[in-house]
């Protein structure tokens, strides 16, 4: 809007009347007033200063828009003075005592009085619509309806027309006509936008000058061809008015067709003295009714006043055009236009001094969202600092705008805290902030909780399935926001207050208050993402297990804003894990019993057959045992060994291994151990004792098989008989040499019901060593028994001076890999 | 040690409608014992009675694939049918001396030397060596 204290030009019917003020600087003259005082304010109030800043500029953006009504009242003024100077012949100082005087005759108002003289001075259209206004409005208070409020609604409908005539020729170009025209007369009559075209010679329409479209809409209706039938068209081809209910049912192209597809239009043409120098295009945002003579005489008035304009509109030449709004804020606009965000297009507002003071908000896009809710119209076209007097703030939002501005370098930013001051309540938003500069223009987009708000509604259906309760505290206004599921989760209604997170204490076990009071150290001191499980205690007396997770949001400025977080009920949790730890007690109880079982065994083994036996006193014979367990205790198994001195004088000795280990193992090899004890106090053979053993083996429970060799020395003949059931022969070692008696049939034990077994003799000789073992001692996956006995026994050659060592040593090199007990019987002539 | 990495294989064939031939493949010791009387039990279930175990890929056997011998010949025995040793190795052929279980379970060079034995079995629980 455009406006002047002095009209540039005297009004059409008053020719020669004296201008009397330069014309104004460029740029509105509220901008003066905001950059004003307002740089005044900022140093008096260190308290507050962007708060206080704000709410004055507030104040004053009210006090000039009173005062430029006021200055539209006077431009009035000035020209009935400037009448009643050529009419008078008296100078400026006198006209306007006799305004004032004249005006306190008449009872009426200096404004009042001053529209009364350029009426009767001017006597055209407007006078005409004047009166009839006026005429209604008497007739109206001769019908008994309260006389002061027609006198004064005829009053200022006069003062309106006049006040729209005066700034129309204020104005210096048919733009800021247009622009008065729509604020001062077709507003009051719910107009939404007024479009001024020039017609050229050749029947094309030129916009002359438009207000309440987009800067681009404008831009791109900027010219019309001839013989292109339109809106404005029908004005200029019919002569007469064309009133239309709803552009969309005549089937018209005409500029802002999307922006009012069905709203009502007028086409007046615009001409004076015979010929028509335009049209006056005039659009409601609705569709229009059929309108009372008054309303269409007062617009045909208005028409008039374009064609004044219009007469000395010199169309722009092509390229020397400079055009309203800068082509790359066009283009900015309509990408502004397509994004989802919120976004300004803002144009740079220098003072007078040419220095940069603000920056005019060009354009908000369809997205734009006020985030302190006022509607787009009252945000476009204002100052960024008076539409948003705290982006001076904390935020530095203004500042960062013309850093990008200046350098052309873009920011970008997450979570700033935007301050909007809505009738002096200060309204926060965190936004995502995007500013980037785009040739004279500078784009700002932001992202206001929607994107969050669509989280967390996805949010909310998962919290739902968890059961879990969702908050959010801010902790600047104290508010804080529960979801449904949390009030469940509390068992309190839906209507209550929620509890803070400090409070959360007195809610909460008693012992529980050291966890809870670390979790709200670690989330409030320390910001950080903290959580605690605790006992909830609810009105209702019951107890919940829930915990707690939540996480601090910080500003830019590392302040804590809020605190959002979510708490789950873990009872079902809590309880299953209770099991679980009984469970894994009793598994290390179970567990317990294994090594204990193991031990047992051990002890079992220990106890029958001790790793070194006292030795067996029998004459020119050495005897020795060893027996070592498998080095994994549960593997401790059923390898057994016997050396006894039987009644008749021999002395029996035998190795034997059970199948299988652990406990049963053992207590087999102590059932056949025993029986070989006992059976061989009979006096049989070898082979006759392990056939009955066989019979043992067989009739124990669980399908035991055992091997064993089992010998019976005869210490007066030197010799040995002995007979083996599926186990490695003995070794004989006499000198350098060493190997394995021959490989006498025989049937492991207990595979069969019955078995018989092959006896064999040896003889020995003075310092022979005669070795019984099990596999555990040679065993080897990748040689076979052979090759793994002659290395073994290669390697303890020549033999040791004592038997005891030469066990010793063989165990000791034993190169077995399979970690088994390993049961050694030795006997040495002489 | 190639435990691991030899995992036990074992092929079934039917030679004929009780007669399964199970061709065995990697060390038959302590851990694959378990294995393999499975697969044996498996065959028992379905009606073999004679079973011709092909040991000539098995590098090593311990006590515990012995008993699993020793365990399917006793219940083989009951039936009764039969178990066939066929071509071990020089290693497992000791073990079988050793222990003496080649002396209960024959030990053939081939399918068809063990597919004549089952033949030339009388009808009737076999008696056993004394």
């Amino acid at each position: 809007m455009s406006t002047s204290e002095q009209p540039r030009e005297p009004a059409g019917g008053a020719p020669g009347e004296a201008p009397a003020a330069p014309p104004r600087p460029s740029g509105p003259p509220r901008s003066c007033a905001v950059d004003g005082p307002a740089a005044d304010l900022r140093g008096m109030t260190p308290l507050s200063p962007v708060g206080r800043l704000a709410a004055t500029v507030d104040r004053l953006s009210r006090e000039v828009r009173a005062a430029q009504a006021e200055a539209e009242g006077r431009a009035l003024i000035e020209l009935a003075k400037g009448i009643l100077v050529a009419r008078l012949g008296c100078g400026p100082a006198q006209a306007a005592r006799q305004l004032a005087e004249l005006a306190e005759q008449s009872r009426v108002t200096p404004l009042e009085f001053a529209v009364d003289v350029i009426n009767q001075a001017a006597r055209d259209r407007v006078s005409e619509v004047t009166d009839a206004f006026l005429a209604a409005a008497v007739r109206s208070t001769d019908a008994g309806d309260g006389a002061d409020a027609g006198e004064a609604g005829a009053g200022s409908a006069a003062v309106r027309l006049r006040a729209a005539e005066s700034g129309a020729l204020a104005a210096g170009d048919t733009q800021a006509v247009a622009d008065a025209l729509l604020e001062q007369a077709l507003r009051p009559l719910g107009a939404a936008a007024v479009a001024i075209w020039a017609a050229g010679y050749d029947g094309s329409l030129t916009l002359a000058g438009s207000a309440g479209f987009s800067a681009a809409e404008a831009t791109r209706w900027r010219y019309v061809p001839p013989d292109v039938t339109t809106v404005a068209r029908c004005g200029l081809t019919e002569r007469t008015g064309q009133w239309f209910t709803s552009l969309g049912e005549t089937g018209l192209p005409s500029v802002g067709r999307h922006q009012y597809p069905d709203g009502g239009r007028v086409a007046l043409p615009a001409g004076t003295g015979g010929r028509i120098h335009g049209v006056l295009e005039i659009v409601w945002p609705v569709p229009l009714a059929p309108q009372p003579p008054q309303v269409v005489r007062q617009v045909e008035a208005l028409a008039e006043l374009c064609a004044h304009t219009l007469e000395s509109y010199v169309p722009p030449h092509g390229a020397g055009q400079e055009p309203r709004v800068m082509p790359d804020a066009v283009e900015l606009m309509d990408l502004a236009d397509g994004l989802y965000d919120p976004a300004l297009v803002l144009v740079p507002h220098l003072d007078a001094a040419g220095h940069l003071a603000d920056f005019r908000i060009q354009h908000v896009n369809k997205s734009f969202l006020d985030p302190a809710g006022r509607p787009r119209a009252v945000v476009g076209g204002a100052l960024l600092l008076e539409a948003y007097p705290m982006a001076a703030g904390d935020s530095e939002l203004f500042q960062n705008v013309e850093r990008v501005y200046a350098t052309g370098e873009p920011f970008r930013a997450r979570r700033i805290n935007l301050t909007a001051l809505v009738d002096q309540v200060p309204l926060s938003a965190v936004a995502d902030i995007s500013i980037s500069r785009h040739g004279n223009a500078v784009l700002l987009i932001w992202r206001i909780e929607d994107e969050t708000a669509r989280l967390a509604s996805l949010l909310q259906h998962a919290q739902r399935l968890g059961r879990i309760g969702g908050f959010e505290e801010n902790l600047l206004t104290g508010e804080i926001t529960w979801n449904g599921q949390l009030f469940d989760l509390y068992g309190r209604p839906q209507t209550s207050t929620p509890v803070p997170l400090e409070e959360l204490t007195s809610h909460a076990h008693p012992d529980d208050a050291v966890a809870i009071g670390r979790f709200l150290r670690t989330l409030l001191h320390h910001r950080r993402p903290a959580s605690a499980a605790f006992r909830l205690q609810r009105p209702d007396g019951v107890t919940r297990h829930v915990r707690v997770v939540a996480e601090p949001v910080l500003d830019t400025d590392d302040r804590l804003l809020v605190v959002r977080g979510a708490y789950q009920d873990i009872s079902a949790q809590h309880w299953t894990e209770v099991a679980l730890a009984a469970t894994r007690d009793q598994l290390a109880h179970t567990e317990q019993q294994a090594i204990e079982r193991a031990r047992l065994t051990l002890q079992l083994q220990h106890a029958i057959m001790p790793p070194a036996q006292a030795p067996l006193k029998v004459p020119d014979l050495q005897v020795a045992v060893r027996y070592r367990p498998a080095e994994t205790e549960q593997l401790v198994g059923g390898d057994w060994y016997d050396a006894v001195r039987l009644p008749n004088g021999l002395v029996l000795l035998c190795v034997g291994d059970i199948s299988g280990h652990g406990i049963e193992a053992a207590t087999s090899m102590v059932v056949l151990r025993n029986a070989l004890r006992g059976l061989a106090v009979t006096g049989a053979g070898p082979g006759q004792l392990l056939s009955w053993l066989n019979i043992v083996a067989h009739h124990l429970t669980g399908g035991v098989t055992a091997t064993a060799v089992c010998g019976l020395y005869d210490p007066a003949r030197r010799t040995l008989r002995w007979a083996r059931a599926g186990h490695l022969p003995p070794v004989l070692v006499r000198g350098a040499q060493a190997g394995p008696l021959p490989l006498v049939k025989g049937m492991l034990l207990g595979a069969v019901a019955e078995a018989s077994y092959e006896e064999d003799e040896v003889q020995l000789a003075a310092e022979d060593t005669l070795l019984m073992y099990t596999d555990g001692l040679i065993e080897r996956r990748d040689r076979s028994v052979e090759e793994a006995l002659a290395q073994l026994l290669s390697t303890v050659r020549p033999a040791p001076d004592s038997l005891d060592q030469h066990l010793d040593r063989l165990l000791t090199y034993s190169r077995s890999d399979t970690d088994d007990d390993t049961c050694l019987v030795g006997i040495r002539v002489g | 040690m190639p435990i691991a990495q030899n995992p036990l294989s074992v092929e079934v064939t039917l030679e004929r409608e009780e007669v399964a031939l199970l061709k065995v493949t990697g060390y038959l010791d302590v851990d694959t014992a378990t294995e393999f009387q499975h697969h044996l039990a498996n065959q028992l279930h379905h009606g073999r009675r004679h079973f011709l175990l092909d040991l000539s890929e098995v590098p090593f056997m311990d006590s515990s694939g012995m008993n699993i011998i020793l365990r399917v010949y006793q219940e083989a025995r009951e039936l009764p049918g039969s178990v066939h040793i066929i071509s071990p190795t020089a290693a497992v052929r000791r073990v079988l001396d050793l222990t003496g279980v080649s002396i209960t379970v024959p030990v053939s060079e081939s399918v068809d030397e063990a597919l004549s034995r089952v033949d030339a079995q009388p009808e009737g629980p076999r008696i056993p060596e004394a």
